[in-house]
Formats: structure tokens, sequence, C-alpha cells
């Protein structure tokens, strides 16, 4: 009896700190994705907040040595790359030159400039200070967060492709599930042949190429670009590079391998698109539920 | 509370450290050091409720800085606490060999929870050959770096409670003086 009089507190304990985690689990993943707990304010915000500055402050002897190594390095070959690259500048701009004749010829030009502003997002360069601590899932750490506009939802790029998507937000910091992530899926399509799929994240360098259509023009090479028709991210951020197509045998659907086109072990800057894609946008309402009919009166206006 | 406010404040680092060194280094070739940490707990804690509550909040942190489910690293390092605080009382741990062996089973048992997990809450492909793949040398590692581990998270609990001691004695000693 005093056995059990013993053991029951401990029990007790036990209990409600894994049922505590089996709720946080379920409720983290019934709310809609962007609702008011992604918005991490408190102590859970301070502790993302405290995690950028100290990772800085960790990587920043290495960065330090890495940098000086990799500029050492390219400048043994910056002579011949400044050759070749004044060479190509020169093909590209007796190219666009050509092109903007062909447009002003058209007359499509001027139209080209109205609609240009619609499609321009202003865009937040930010540093990338840390990764996920746990291999199973691929996220970023970067240092920017809601006081510079970042919110959840909002797709981050880099100058090489996509990046990711910001999941969690902190006063200073945010959090970003890359499209490496075994729960990442993008609506992609084959920028040659405009073949459909969807780009699906392993957890590796690696990503699958998914539900293509057999007999669908796909090859080794050919560039993966977003298609926009989630509404999560825009349309025509190159995705990665297809490096193998399965045989389809007697399925009704092909798969392929990519590889993506940033460099994941190499990103130091990312930049945060600072608009978010009409599902997310809707997603995400929710937190504002308070100004929802604001937010309707704004999308209405012409 | 020195002693549990000092391994908290390890345990948010242990996180933040890990992932700054995941930017030079695969995490697959990196210690967990949250995982050491709670198994060091689970060993040579005193108190089996104050370590329980300790591992939770630090598998809490460690869920606020990844891009899990927020809870299923608190849920796993329970397990973790669990099953380190059991085997110690059934089996002999003290050893290297036994300690690293613990430590690569308890790897490749929570990383297979992982995988069920996040495929059974959220969209992930559970248990794949790739994860596994990935395990191997994740699990070695942490074995091999399982010893140390442990052996920092003891001789840290012992100096601080030992700090601890130090303070209760140095406010005793003046009010011996005056009665």
């Amino acid at each position: 009896m005093a056995e059990f009089r013993n053991r029951t507190p401990m029990t007790a304990l036990v209990v409600g700190l894994v049922a505590f985690a089996i709720v946080a689990m379920v409720v983290d993943r019934r709310s809609a994705p962007g609702g008011p707990e992604r918005e991490l304010s408190g102590w859970s915000g301070a502790v993302l907040d405290i995690a950028a500055p100290v990772q800085k402050m960790i990587s920043f002897p290495f960065d330090l040595t890495q940098n000086a190594w990799r500029h050492y390095v390219s400048l043994l070959d910056a002579s011949d790359n400044n050759e070749g690259l004044r060479a190509r500048l020169a093909v590209l701009e007796e190219e666009n030159l050509q092109l903007r004749e062909a447009l002003i010829a058209s007359g499509r030009l001027e139209r080209i400039a109205e609609i240009r502003a619609d499609f321009e997002v202003p865009m937040l360069p930010s540093e990338l200070v840390g990764v996920d601590p746990s291999p199973w899932f691929r996220s970023v750490l970067i240092d920017r967060g809601r006081e510079h506009g970042v919110r959840s939802g909002m797709p981050v790029i880099s100058e090489h492709g996509l990046v990711g998507l910001v999941t969690t937000t902190s006063v200073r910091a945010a959090k970003a599930m890359l499209v490496l992530d075994r729960q990442s899926a993008v609506d992609g399509i084959i920028q040659r042949s405009r073949s459909r799929g969807i780009v699906r994240g392993r957890g590796t360098s690696e990503m699958d190429f998914e539900f293509v259509a057999r007999g669908s023009d796909v090859r080794i090479g050919d560039v993966v670009i977003s298609s926009g028709l989630g509404g999560v991210y825009p349309k025509g951020i190159r995705i990665a590079e297809v490096v193998s197509v399965s045989d389809p045998g007697t399925a009704l659907m092909q798969s392929a391998k990519l590889v993506p086109a940033v460099d994941f072990g190499r990103l130091e800057q990312v930049f945060v698109m600072l608009r978010r894609g009409p599902t997310m946008e809707l997603l995400y309402a929710g937190e504002q539920a308070g100004d929802l009919g604001v937010m309707a009166s704004e999308r209405s206006e012409p | 509370m020195k002693r549990i406010l000092a391994l908290l404040a390890i345990g948010t680092l242990a996180p933040m450290i890990q992932g700054a060194i995941g930017t030079f280094i695969p995490l697959r070739y990196c210690p967990d050091l949250g995982l050491l940490l709670v198994v060091g707990l689970g060993l040579c804690w005193r108190s089996a409720a104050g370590g329980l509550v300790l591992s939770a909040m630090l598998g809490l942190i460690a869920d606020l800085l990844s891009g899990s489910l927020f809870g299923q690293h608190m849920l796993l390092r329970i397990f973790a606490f669990g099953a380190a605080r059991a085997c110690s009382q059934k089996l002999n741990l003290r050893g290297l060999l036994p300690r690293a062996t613990f430590v690569i089973l308890l790897t490749v048992v929570t990383t297979v929870a992982t995988g069920v997990l996040t495929s059974f809450f959220a969209a992930g492909p559970g248990v794949d050959g790739e994860m596994l793949r990935e395990l191997v040398p994740h699990a070695l590692i942490n074995g091999a770096f399982a010893p140390l581990g442990v052996w920092c998270v003891e001789r840290m609990s012992i100096w601080l409670s030992e700090v601890d001691a130090g303070h209760q004695l140095l406010q005793l000693q003046p009010r011996n003086r005056l009665t």
C-alpha cells in the first residue's frame, strides 16, 4: 500500500507529461498551418530570439575560417572566371537587345512594364544562422522575424532557386522548412516540356518528382520550376534538376529523382518573399480573425 | 534549484550549438547532445521526478528550434529518460561499452519512433531506407560520444551539488558562531 502511495505521484507525472506531449502534437497538426501558436511569443519566442544571435556567435569562427579559405581559393582562378564572365555578358547583352527590339516591334513592352509592378514581390535579405538540431527534419533558422515583416507562409528563396517556406516566427527570428524536408511537397513543372508533378522532399540531399503522368516528356538534365498551382509558391522559381527517371513499367505514373538547384550545404544568405501566396493567405487568415472584414474589403479594392 | 537552472541552460544551449555546428557538418555525423544529456540525467540524477520534468522541458525547447511537431521531442526525451532510468536499475550501465551500446539502441528506437510519429501526425513518409541509412552513422557517433556525455553530466551534477552545499555551509557558519 505504501509502495503504491509512493508511486502514484510519479505515475501521475509521467501520464500528465506524456498526455501533454501527445495533445501538443495533435493540436499542432490539427490547427491550420500558421494558426496563432505559430507566431511565437513569450518564453517560446524568447528561445527562438536568443537562438539566432547565439548560433551566429558559435558559428562566427567557423564562418571566418571557411570564408577566408573560400576567398583565397576563388582568387586563384578569378582572372579566368572574369574573362569567361565578360564574354558571356557580351553575348547576353546582345541577346537582350534583340529581344527588346522584338518586344517593341510587337508593341508588348509597354504592357509588360505596366503589369510588372504586380509581379514584383518585395524581398527581405536574411542570414541563415542555424539548421535543425535534429538530423531527421530539414529546417533552418534565419535572423529576421516579425519586426522585419516576416510572417508564416512566406516563401524563402536564394539566388539559385527555391529554399522553402517560413513556418514559425518570433520577433527577431524565423524558422523555415526546406524543400528537402520529408513533409515538404511543391507543385512543379518541367520547364522544357511543361509536364507536371509533385516535388517531394526525402530528408536527404535529393528529392522525388512524383505523380508524373506516364508518357510525359521527362529527361535527365531537365529543370523543374514551381508551377504556382499550389498557391503557396509563385510560378517560375527554379527548384531542381532531373538526375534520373524511373521506368514506369505498367504503372500509370512515373517518377524521377531530382537534385535541388540550391546547394543547401553552402547556403548562407536567403531572401524572404514578403508576400504570401493565395492559399497561404487564406490559411493564415485565421490569425487575424478580427481583421477578416478589413482584409476582405482590402482584397475587393481595385 | 541552481542545479536544475544550470542544466536547463545547458540543455537550451545544446540544440543551439548543434544547429550551429550543423551548418558545417552533416548532422548525422554529429552526436545528439540533447539525447546524451537526457541519458546522463537518467543515469545520474537522483530525483526521478525532477529529472523527468527537466528532460521534458529540454525536449520542449528542442521542439521550438526544430521542424518537428510541437511535443514530439518532448515525448521522445521522456521516453529516453525513462528507458535510461529503468535500464540503469536492472542492468549494469557503468562501463564504457554498456553505455555506448545502450545509447546506440536508444538512438535506433527514438529514430524509428520519430519516423512513426511524423508519418502518423504529419504527412511524412515514415521510416524508409534513406532514414535507416542515415541512422547507422548517427547511432554509432552517439554511441561513441555516450560515455563522455554521461561522464560530463555526472561531473556537472556533482559539481553543482557541491556548489549548492557550499553556499548552505557558508550561510550556516555565521549562525553557528553567533549562537
